[in-house]
């Protein structure tokens, strides 16, 4: 467990380099480059905010639109990390089959690239915070906290069904549909208090629900996450980043002949 | 690609004797499981399922699983400095055993100890980008090899010197041309400090200027005491540049030793397996003639005349009477041919003729041109044209037969019925292996 999170780090400088031609990849060529990647959510946020706030009548709270918009930021990280994490490994098989490349390097390129996606639309949400006249609260600063446990839950995912996609191709088109659902689990177009109490668990126990309550709370409502609930998020993020990893590693010896 | 392959344990060094081996491979096997099931390689997550449904474990417990054997019991051990080459025919394990060197596979069982950094010139580029800079390529693909940002830098003009690439260095590697390609990616393996440099057949592509300066490179690492592993087709490069030859033939080391005396061996083996390919096509393409030339009205591109003389069969003989299919310019070759007569004939003319495989004529001949006094034939008979010595360069070749009129009035011919090769440890050029001599100052050399 120790020896491959060595390994990635041993391979920081080439994790960087990947990172940093990934995010150009996708903006090569293209004029407004990353101002693209904040148009998906801002959309988002939209026709949300149209469609709940407008059409249905339904009241969000007073700031709807942040709240789903400090919902959907996560939520894209979340997304395309596990979309292009799971494919990493076959999408690059060249490389592992080709020459000695750490293949672990790859998901945790896909989820590290994704990330600063995220990282970059934060300033966009601390605007419209100003702009709709919610003051960006000292809890900002315990944000970071929230992004390590996020970048840990979806590596140690993404670093084990891109393992097994080697051998299993469905795993791939599996996640996207489980993404699907797992989208509309998640309170980012509604607020828990919505939930009737006998489904709550479907949030309360879903880290990724959890998640998305952390990131509404701290940057939009300016409070503290429920500590109980942190740390259970914290537990599953060890889980499953052990898991992760070992499953992983588990596999890792037969990529090269399996891709 | 390789990223300081630290394969070696710690404090392994004192252990082994005095020499410094830098590949110590020991009892290596490597072992393919061929799934069954595997639908173009890789096996369905509902395949698996299925199989669980039906109560087998996994996939992989289906009956008893063939297996492909990549590499048997292989232990070699290659010194400091040395140049080692292997050799062998395609499938013979010798991808297997670089990849396993270069740990991309995780041997079956046994050892693998290397020491020290490998460059492996392979597949070159495999990590390119097309959409990005050279500049920017060669960057990440330097840090793919284990270099640091400081090290790139400081090597960066030799890589794009040596590559020829200055004028185009920002240009996206997709406007490159694949010689350009080729050049960029051996450049960063070679300026990558190896201790051991991988060469699998790379040589075979790009221009032979820069081929001529990639082999002037390697021989100077050599000589600054690195260890080369020489993967080829090209023989004569492994006899140039190895100590040591290795055969490898369906996973098994078969020889070696002395470079010369293992490739002599091989090249024997090759002619042999060549001689059995060719006998085969052959007969398969006098069954195909034949069934064709039933249907139809006897005119084929391969075949034609009217058939009142008919040459039923053409075989190549050695002097032993036994089918020939690789000679060597010194042999002695026999075409036989067996010819029947259906109708009336007269004034008749059997010829042969060589022709290069790519359509040069070599040389053609007949009876009449002879001036052979053909006897009175029979209903059926067989006519032997023998050549002493085939005096051809290495190459390959066909015969083409023909029994005709004097006046050219055709009754039976065979265009390309006897596939040939000639083979020769010489390398002359042209067509025709003359007999010669030196002589030198009036004194007459041997050769």
């Amino acid at each position: 467990m120790l020896g491959s999170v060595k390994q990635v780090w041993q391979f920081r400088t080439l994790v960087g380099a990947l990172v940093r031609r990934h995010i150009a990849t996708r903006y090569r060529g293209s004029l407004f480059g990353f101002l693209w990647s904040l148009l998906n959510p801002l959309c988002l946020m939209a026709v949300y905010t149209l469609v709940f706030s407008y059409y249905m009548r339904f009241n969000g709270g007073p700031h709807y639109h942040l709240m789903v918009f400090a919902g959907l930021l996560p939520w894209i990280w979340t997304s395309s990390s596990l979309m292009e994490g799971t494919a990493s490994l076959v999408n690059s098989g060249h490389l592992i089959t080709k020459s000695l490349f750490p293949p672990q390097v790859l998901p945790v390129v896909s989820v590290t690239a994704a990330m600063v996606h995220f990282l970059l639309a934060l300033p966009i949400l601390a605007i419209f915070s100003l702009l709709a006249g919610v003051p960006v609260s000292w809890t900002w600063l315990l944000v970071p906290l929230v992004v390590a446990l996020q970048a840990i839950f979806l590596t140690g995912i993404v670093l084990g069904l891109s393992a097994l996609n080697v051998f299993f191709r469905d795993v791939q088109h599996l996640v996207g549909n489980f993404l699907t659902l797992l989208f509309f689990l998640c309170p980012v177009v509604y607020p828990v208090s919505v939930v009737p109490e006998r489904l709550r668990f479907l949030v309360t126990y879903n880290p990724f629900a959890a998640l998305t309550q952390f990131y509404q709370e701290m940057l939009v409502e300016g409070v503290l996450p429920n500590s109980s609930s942190v740390l259970y998020v914290a537990a599953m993020c060890v889980v499953v980043g052990f898991i992760g990893v070992r499953v992983h590693s588990h596999y890792q010896e037969r990529f090269a002949e399996a891709l | 690609m390789i990223s300081g392959n630290t394969a070696h344990v710690g404090g392994d060094r004192e252990v082994t004797d005095e020499v410094d081996y830098v590949v110590d491979i020991r009892h290596l096997s490597k072992v393919f499981k061929r799934k069954t099931r595997a639908v173009n390689g890789y096996t369905t997550f509902k395949q698996a399922l299925l199989a669980r449904l039906k109560g087998q474990r996994t996939v992989a417990d289906k009956v008893e699983e063939p297996v492909t054997i990549g590499i048997k019991d292989l232990t070699i051990r290659i010194p400091r400095g040395a140049s080692i080459g292997l050799i062998g025919r395609n499938g013979s394990g010798k991808s297997t055993f670089l990849k396993l060197i270069t740990g991309i596979y995780k041997p079956t069982s046994g050892v693998v100890n290397v020491r020290g950094r490998i460059a492996a010139l392979i597949e070159l580029g495999a990590g390119f980008h097309p959409d990005f800079t050279g500049r920017e390529n060669l960057v990440l693909a330097g840090i793919m090899h284990g270099l640091t940002r400081e090290e790139i830098n400081a090597r960066f003009d030799d890589i794009v010197r040596f590559a020829e690439l200055e004028h185009v260095i920002d240009d996206p590697v997709r406007t490159y041309s694949s010689g350009m390609f080729m050049r960029l990616g051996f450049s960063i393996a070679i300026h990558t400090d190896p201790d051991i440099l991988l060469v699998d057949e790379v040589l075979a592509v790009g221009d032979a200027g820069f081929v001529a300066k990639c082999k002037d490179r390697i021989a100077e690492l050599r000589r600054s005491g690195k260890t080369l592993i020489l993967v080829t087709h090209d023989l004569d490069a492994v006899e140039r540049w190895c100590d040591e030859a290795v055969w490898l033939h369906k996973g098994d080391v078969k020889d070696r030793g002395n470079p010369r005396r293992v490739i002599d061996a091989y090249r024997h083996h090759i002619e042999k397996q060549e001689e059995g390919a060719l006998l085969e096509e052959d007969t398969a393409q006098v069954a195909a003639a034949t069934s064709v030339d039933a249907a139809s009205d006897g005119r084929q591109s391969s075949r034609w005349g009217s058939r009142e003389v008919e040459i039923t069969q053409v075989s190549l003989v050695g002097t032993d009477g036994s089918e020939k299919r690789v000679l060597h310019p010194e042999d002695t070759a026999r075409v036989r041919m067996s010819y029947k007569v259906h109708g009336s004939h007269e004034g008749l003319v059997f010829g042969v003729g060589i022709t290069r495989v790519d359509g040069l004529s070599v040389f053609g001949t007949n009876t009449d041109i002879d001036r052979v006094n053909l006897p009175a034939v029979g209903t059926s008979g067989v006519v032997e044209c023998e050549i002493p010595r085939i005096g051809l360069v290495e190459g390959s070749y066909t015969f083409d037969v023909a029994v005709h009129r004097t006046d050219g009035y055709p009754y039976d011919y065979h265009k390309d019925v006897v596939h040939f090769s000639v083979r020769s440890d010489k390398r002359e050029v042209g067509v025709s292996s003359l007999t010669r001599s030196w002589v030198v100052d009036g004194v007459r050399c041997s050769c």
